[in-house]
C-alpha cells in the first residue's frame, strides 16, 4: 500500500512575520513542516511499522526552500518525498488538483493523509478537495484510527468533544488532529539516514499540473498584531485565585 | 528638584542590583536605573544561569568556586529579605566537564588544584553509568549541519570528564535579580523603572549625575556602568570613558535551545550540568524535562555583532533579530544529537534569543574609568551570571576604595574573597589591560 501524506511548507508561528508585496509572507522568515501535518507522517509511519509492504510518500507543494520540509517528513521516517516546486501561490482548489494529480501521477494511493488544517491559511479544505477528486471518503481531524480488511475505521473529534467513529473504505483521505499521536521528532541518526532517501522534484510549469485559472486569489495580507496588556496580581494567594476564578469564568468563559 | 544619590547603577540586571545591595551596605543612598519594567528582565533574563567553576584562568576559577559559596546560603546573603515572587532556587546538579580536545581542560585542571575546587576524574564508563543515554564517540571538530563532514561515522572514544559535585543553575535568573532588588530595598537603596539614561552628565570633569530621556536628571558623584549589551553604548556617553578602555564591548547575539529529554531519561531530576567541547555545547536541565541546550561559540559558528535597541525591537532581519534561527537550531540540537543519540529533535525551533554583553577577550571589565566617579561592571560575555554576588561586593569595596583616594590603576585593588582564603588582584579586570591570550574566547570564559 502507498500512504502519501501531504506536507505544507509554512512559517514558524514563533517568527516575526512580514508581508511584502502585501500578498505573501516574507520568505526569508523560518518555515517548517506544518504541526498538523507532523501528526499525519507520524500516524503514517506507525502504520507502515505494522504493515512493512507499505510505502509512506510525502508529497509538498511549494518553493524551493520547501525540500526542508520534505526533508523533515523523510527525518521523521516518510520513505520518500515529492516537490512539486512553485513559487505561486494557490487557493485550496488548485492545491487539491495538483497534489491529487502527482499523487495519482506517481502511485496508487491506499490512504492520504493531510494535516487537518495549515496554520497559515487555515482554509480546512485541501484534504475534502482531494477526496472530491479521487472519488473517495474523507474524515478530519481524525484522533485514531485501525486498519482493517480494505478499510479504515477512524474517531473524527467533532465540534465539543464529540467523537464520531466511521468506516471508510480504502483508499480515504484523512486529515489529522491534534489528538492523534505524539510527533515523532528523529533523533541525530534518524536524520543521517533520511539524507539518502530521495526526493523527486517536479517543476510545476513541467506539467505535473494545469489548473484553470484562479479560483480564490490573495488580494492583501495584514498581520495580526496582538497587543498583550498584562496585569500583575497582588496579594494573599487566597485573593489571588479567587481574581483568577473570576476572570475565567467573566472574562475568557473558558469556565463556567 | 533634582534628586539626589551617592551612586547611581545603571541596569538592575543580575550585577547591577549586588553592586548596588553592597553598597547599601556600606552606607551609600544607592538609586538603579532601568529602562525596562523591573529588575533582571534584560539579558540576566535570557542567561542560562549556570553556576559551574571551570574557567580558562584561576582568577576566574577562584572566583566561580566562591561565588557557589553566595549561591548555597541564598536566604542569608539576603539577608533573609522577604520577595512577594518568591525565592530563586541553586540547583546543585553536578557539573561534567568532558575532557576534548574543544576545552584546554589540563589548565582548568591545574586551576582546580590552585584554587581547592573539589573535583573527581570520570572515566567514560563512569560517565555512562550516570549520563546513561550517553554516546562517548569522539566527534571533534566541531562543524556544521551543512558541512557534509558534520555527518562522517566517528571512530575514536573520548578520554573521560572532570566531575565537579558543586555545579549547576539557578532555576529563574531574572527573579534572582529581583531578590538581590528587594534585599538592597530593605538596606535603603531605591530602584526606577522604565528610565532610560540618555547623557552622563559632568562638572569640573569629574561625574555629576546623569539625564533620563524624559528629561530627569538625577544627580550623583558616583555611577557605575551595568548596562549589560548597552554597556558601550553608555560608555560612550561619558566624556572620555569609551576612549579610555583598551578592551572595548559589543552586543552578541545568541542562542539557546530548549529540547525535550529522550522518552524515559528524567533529565529533569537525574541529569547534570555538562560542558562538551568536543560538540560545542553545553546543557543542564530545565523544566518540563527538557535539556537546554548552549553553544561553546565553535569557530565555525557565525558571530552576529549587533545593534542592541534594533535587536530587542525586532529588527535586523533573519538571523541577526531575535528570533531562533532554523539553522542554529539544527546546529545546536544535531551536535548535542550526536552525544545523545536518543534525543528527538522538534521541528520547530524552540528556545532564548539573546544577547552578550562581549569584551574583546570575553573577560569582563570590573574597573574605574577615566572619568573620575565613573565605574563599569561590563563585558560579562555569557559567563558572569554566576560571579553576580561576588562581583557586586568587589564592586563596592572597588569604588569605595577608589573614592577614598586609591590610585586603582598604578596599585590595583586587591579582593580578599569572603569564603575562600585567597585575594584577587582587581587589575586583572582592568579596561587598560593587553587582551588576555589565556581567555578561551568563548562564553567558557
Amino acid at each position: 500500500m502507498q500512504i502519501y501524506v501531504c506536507v505544507k511548507h509554512v512559517p514558524d508561528s514563533a517568527a516575526n512575520i512580514h508581508v511584502i508585496d502585501d500578498i505573501r509572507i516574507d520568505p526569508n522568515l523560518a518555515f517548517l513542516l506544518n504541526p498538523y501535518d507532523e501528526h499525519a507522517v507520524t500516524e503514517a509511519v506507525k502504520i507502515k511499522e505494522q504493515h512493512p509492504e507499505a510505502e509512506v510518500i510525502a508529497v509538498c507543494l511549494g518553493p524551493e526552500d520547501a525540500e526542508n520540509t520534505v526533508r523533515s517528513a523523510l527525518a521523521m521516517g516518510a520513505d520518500r518525498g515529492i516537490l512539486v516546486q512553485t513559487d505561486s501561490i494557490f487557493d485550496s482548489i488548485e492545491t487539491a488538483r495538483i497534489l491529487h494529480q502527482t499523487i495519482t501521477d506517481d502511485g496508487v494511493p491506499g490512504m492520504i493523509w493531510t494535516g487537518k488544517e495549515s496554520i497559515d491559511a487555515e482554509g480546512m479544505q485541501t484534504m475534502f478537495r482531494i477526496g472530491a477528486l479521487l472519488d473517495c471518503p474523507v474524515a478530519t481531524n481524525v484522533v485514531q484510527v485501525a486498519l482493517g480488511d480494505n478499510k479504515a475505521v477512524v474517531d473524527s473529534e467533532r465540534v465539543g468533544g464529540v467523537v464520531y467513529t466511521y468506516e471508510l473504505d480504502l483508499p480515504c483521505v484523512l486529515g489529522a488532529g491534534r489528538g492523534l499521536n505524539t510527533p515523532k521528532y528523529p533523533t541525530f541518526p534518524d536524520v543521517v539516514k533520511s539524507k539518502k532517501k530521495p526526493v523527486k522534484t517536479v517543476s510545476l510549469d513541467a506539467g505535473a499540473s494545469s489548473p484553470d485559472g484562479a479560483s480564490m486569489k490573495v488580494v492583501k495580507l495584514e498581520p495580526l498584531i496582538q497587543t498583550r496588556t498584562p496585569k500583575a496580581m497582588t496579594g494573599d494567594p487566597d485573593t489571588i485565585a479567587r481574581e483568577i476564578v473570576t476572570i475565567l469564568l467573566q472574562e475568557a468563559k473558558v469556565i463556567s | 528638584m533634582t534628586k539626589k544619590y551617592d551612586a547611581i547603577i545603571i541596569g538592575a540586571g543580575v550585577i547591577g542590583c549586588p553592586i548596588a545591595y553592597e553598597l547599601s551596605k556600606m552606607g551609600y543612598k544607592t538609586l538603579n536605573v532601568d529602562k525596562l519594567p523591573d529588575a533582571g528582565e534584560g539579558s540576566t533574563a535570557g542567561s542560562c544561569a549556570i553556576v559551574r567553576a571551570h574557567y580558562s584562568t584561576a582568577d576566574g576559577v577562584a572566583m566561580a568556586y566562591e561565588g557557589f559559596k553566595y549561591w548555597l546560603d541564598w536566604e542569608n546573603y539576603l539577608d533573609n529579605v522577604e520577595d512577594e515572587k518568591g525565592l530563586a532556587k541553586y540547583m546543585n546538579t553536578g557539573s561534567i566537564l568532558i575532557k576534548s580536545q574543544g576545552h584546554d581542560w589540563k589548565k582548568v585542571q591545574r586551576n582546580y588544584d590552585e584554587v581547592g575546587v573539589q573535583y573527581e576524574e570520570w572515566s567514560v564508563e563512569k560517565i555512562i553509568e550516570h549520563v546513561p543515554v550517553a554516546d562517548l564517540h569522539e566527534y571533534w571538530p566541531v562543524r556544521r549541519p551543512e558541512d557534509p563532514k558534520f555527518y562522517e561515522e566517528p571512530t575514536q572514544m573520548l578520554e573521560g570528564a572532570i566531575f565537579c559535585p558543586e555545579g549547576g543553575y539557578v532555576n529563574d535568573p531574572a527573579l534572582s535579580a529581583h531578590n538581590i532588588m528587594r534585599a538592597t530595598e530593605a538596606k535603603g537603596g531605591e530602584f526606577i523603572f522604565n528610565a532610560e539614561v540618555v547623557d552622563i552628565r559632568t562638572q569640573d570633569g569629574k561625574t555629576a549625575g546623569i539625564t533620563l530621556k524624559d528629561g530627569t536628571q538625577i544627580d550623583a558623584p558616583i555611577v557605575v556602568n551595568v548596562g549589560g549589551p548597552h554597556s558601550y553604548l553608555i560608555n560612550k556617553m561619558a566624556p572620555g570613558v569609551w576612549e579610555g578602555c583598551n578592551i572595548k564591548t559589543k552586543a552578541l547575539r545568541h542562542e539557546v535551545m530548549y529540547c525535550p529529554s529522550p522518552d524515559g531519561y528524567d533529565y529533569l531530576n537525574d541529569g547534570y550540568h555538562m560542558s562538551d567541547g568536543d560538540i560545542g555545547c553545553y546543557v543542564r536541565p530545565e523544566v518540563g524535562n527538557t535539556f537546554l541546550i548552549g553553544s561553546e561559540d565553535p569557530e565555525c559558528d557565525p558571530q552576529e555583532w549587533v545593534d542592541p535597541d534594533e535587536f530587542y525591537s525586532g529588527k535586523g532581519g533573519h538571523g541577526r533579530d531575535n528570533v531562533l534561527s532554523d539553522e542554529q537550531w539544527k546546529a545546536q540540537c544535531y551536535r548535542l544529537g550526536k552525544r545523545i543519540p536518543s534525543l528527538q529533535v522538534p521541528n520547530q525551533p524552540k528556545g532564548i534569543v539573546d544577547l552578550y554583553d562581549c569584551s574583546d577577550d570575553w573577560i569582563p571589565v570590573y574597573d574605574k574609568s577615566d572619568l573620575p566617579g565613573f565605574y563599569m561592571a561590563i563585558g560579562t560575555s555569557g559567563n558572569q551570571y554566576k560571579n553576580a554576588p561576588v562581583v557586586g561586593r568587589m564592586m563596592a569595596e572597588l569604588i569605595d576604595a577608589c573614592e577614598k583616594g586609591l590610585d586603582h590603576d598604578n596599585e590595583p585593588f586587591q579582593y580578599k574573597f569572603k569564603y575562600i582564603d585567597r585575594s584577587t588582584d582587581v587589575g586583572f579586570f582592568s579596561r587598560k589591560r593587553e587582551i588576555n591570550y589565556n581567555s578561551s574566547f568563548s562564553v567558557n570564559g
